[in-house]
């Protein structure tokens, strides 16, 4: 489960890093809400992360 | 991935340690969050004088932090439409506008981001799976949709399953019953008695609602198959199918899915965070006692709940023969602090209908709401006592009067029957106003 852990949050990180400088409005949409359910799925799983990803944007 | 038990085997059965730890981190992140951001519990807490920083402990939250109640969010939303200083979201942010029925009054305003709309849905997807619902499985919505939370949180359960959604919105029961039909779901989502209904009127058609398609009825919104197991038989056996339910407050989350084995609820440990106080006293209810349920959501973004007062009777166990380690709440609701009843899927509040007829000039006070069972639906009359300077051949014109009054504030057609002046009973203390006559077994477990 650790590792599986791990792998999300690496995922998150890289979207973080897809969407610094995003000027195309879809893709910024999108790539929010993939962050939002990979932090559904590690609050999911027990895991301790902020309550409110979109008041917190990656 | 269909074979498994559980929607999240892990954390559907993580230890009570581990839960307890969660909800301490999740709560104290909660109080910084609803702190800063809306201008209601930063009041609400000030007042208490209690900081968020004070909470060091669940019996600190259970203790400290104040009750909060729906008649509140209704008085602040009034005063400053249509959410006041309950929102805790920039209004940009809101995505969808739900609202109660109304039935104590006033509706209330129930704002969702879209990562609350996620989670309501998700919340559903628990019960459904424990059930056997699978991806495979097609969902009809037996309903209307309007702003009801119920029904939207459905719809959004079956996206996130991955199931094909058919909407019966807009038709009447023959309509819903032609359309199963031809379109073959496997899933019906209604209210209880609307299921049975359905398949009254099925018969009617020369329809034997049993060897249809559906093999799934899932159901919210009142009693149902797991707080009366007569229910889960009626409707069982109409349709051939495995009934099932959930737990849910339309401001809230669907936060209780069904227990597999059927006799109770699982209050959802990863959305919600709840406790039992008896409402006399205040105090904590300890396992195995009737107490009220107090709530408090993780998933709402938008209007943040807090140690709420859901008016619902329940008995709570710490362990279940299922498997889940999350909370069980035998029985479902066993019954209500506030005199609410739910007629034909309508919350109607005894308070409520008093206040409208109070309305009615040539009424007296005195009433009585009765409670029976028709047509496999609950059913509610109001006796009244026209004043004694009103005609006899008034007394119709005044069941119409206050008939349609009610149909327009509560949204529920009840039957309003005239009976002569001072004939109803007067009590000194404790006034009983609502008659029960509907069979034991179609009674919520306190009211039998």
């Amino acid at each position: 489960m650790e590792e599986r852990i791990r792998k999300i949050r690496e995922a998150r990180a890289l979207l973080a890093a897809a969407l610094q400088g995003c000027d195309l409005p879809q893709i910024e949409a999108m790539l929010r809400n993939a962050d939002m359910e990979l932090h559904w799925a590690l609050w999911n799983l027990g895991e301790p992360v902020p309550l409110r990803p979109e008041m917190a944007p990656t | 991935m269909s074979e498994a038990k559980f929607w999240n085997r892990h954390t559907e059965t993580l230890p009570r340690a581990r839960l307890d730890a969660l909800h301490l981190q999740r709560l104290q992140a909660l109080l910084h969050y609803v702190y800063e951001r809306s201008a209601f519990y930063r009041k609400k807490l000030d007042d208490a004088r209690v900081k968020p920083g004070d909470i060091r402990s669940l019996e600190d939250f259970r203790r400290k932090v104040p009750l909060t109640d729906k008649s509140e969010f209704i008085d602040q939303q009034l005063a400053n439409p249509p959410y006041g200083p309950t929102l805790a979201l920039p209004e940009a942010l809101v995505v969808h506008h739900c609202e109660t029925s109304g039935t104590t009054g006033k509706p209330l305003s129930i704002p969702y981001s879209m990562y609350d709309t996620v989670r309501y849905g998700e919340s559903w997807v628990y019960g459904l799976w424990a059930l056997g619902i699978r991806p495979t499985d097609s969902f009809y919505f037996a309903f209307g949709w309007g702003n009801f939370a119920g029904f939207w949180s459905a719809y959004w359960a079956a996206r996130r399953l991955g199931c094909r959604v058919i909407s019966g919105g807009g038709l009447d029961t023959k309509g819903h019953i032609n359309a199963i039909l031809r379109l073959k779901p496997t899933v019906l989502i209604s209210t209880p008695t609307f299921a049975l209904r359905m398949a009254a009127v099925a018969a009617e058609m020369g329809v034997d609602a049993s060897q249809s398609s559906i093999r799934f009825t899932y159901h919210a919104g009142e009693p149902g198959p797991t707080a009366l197991p007569a229910m889960r038989e009626q409707i069982e056996k109409a349709w051939g199918a495995k009934a099932g339910e959930l737990l849910g407050i339309a401001e809230i989350d669907a936060f209780a899915p069904g227990c597999p084995v059927g006799d109770g609820v699982h209050v959802n440990e990863m959305n919600v965070f709840t406790w039992s106080m008896d409402p006399a006293s205040g105090k904590e209810t300890a396992e195995g006692e009737i107490g009220e349920n107090i709530i408090t959501s993780y998933v709402n973004s938008a209007q943040p709940l807090l140690n709420y007062r859901s008016h619902d009777l329940v008995r709570r166990r710490s362990s279940c023969a299922c498997g889940r380690t999350w909370t069980k709440l035998e029985g479902a609701v066993l019954g209500r602090t506030d005199f609410m009843v739910t007629v034909r899927g309508t919350n109607v509040y005894q308070t409520a209908v008093e206040n409208l007829i109070g309305e009615v000039e040539e009424i007296s006070h005195s009433y009585e709401l009765v409670l029976t069972r028709e047509d496999e639906n609950d059913a509610m009359t109001v006796k009244f006592e026209p004043v004694r300077t009103v005609h006899p051949q008034r007394w119709d014109d005044l069941a119409r009067q206050l008939s349609d009054k009610i149909h327009q504030a509560l949204h529920v057609r009840l039957k309003c029957v005239p009976v002569p002046p001072d004939s109803l009973p007067r009590y000194e203390l404790k006034t009983k106003r609502i008659i029960d006559q509907r069979p034991k077994e179609f009674r919520r477990a306190l009211d039998r």
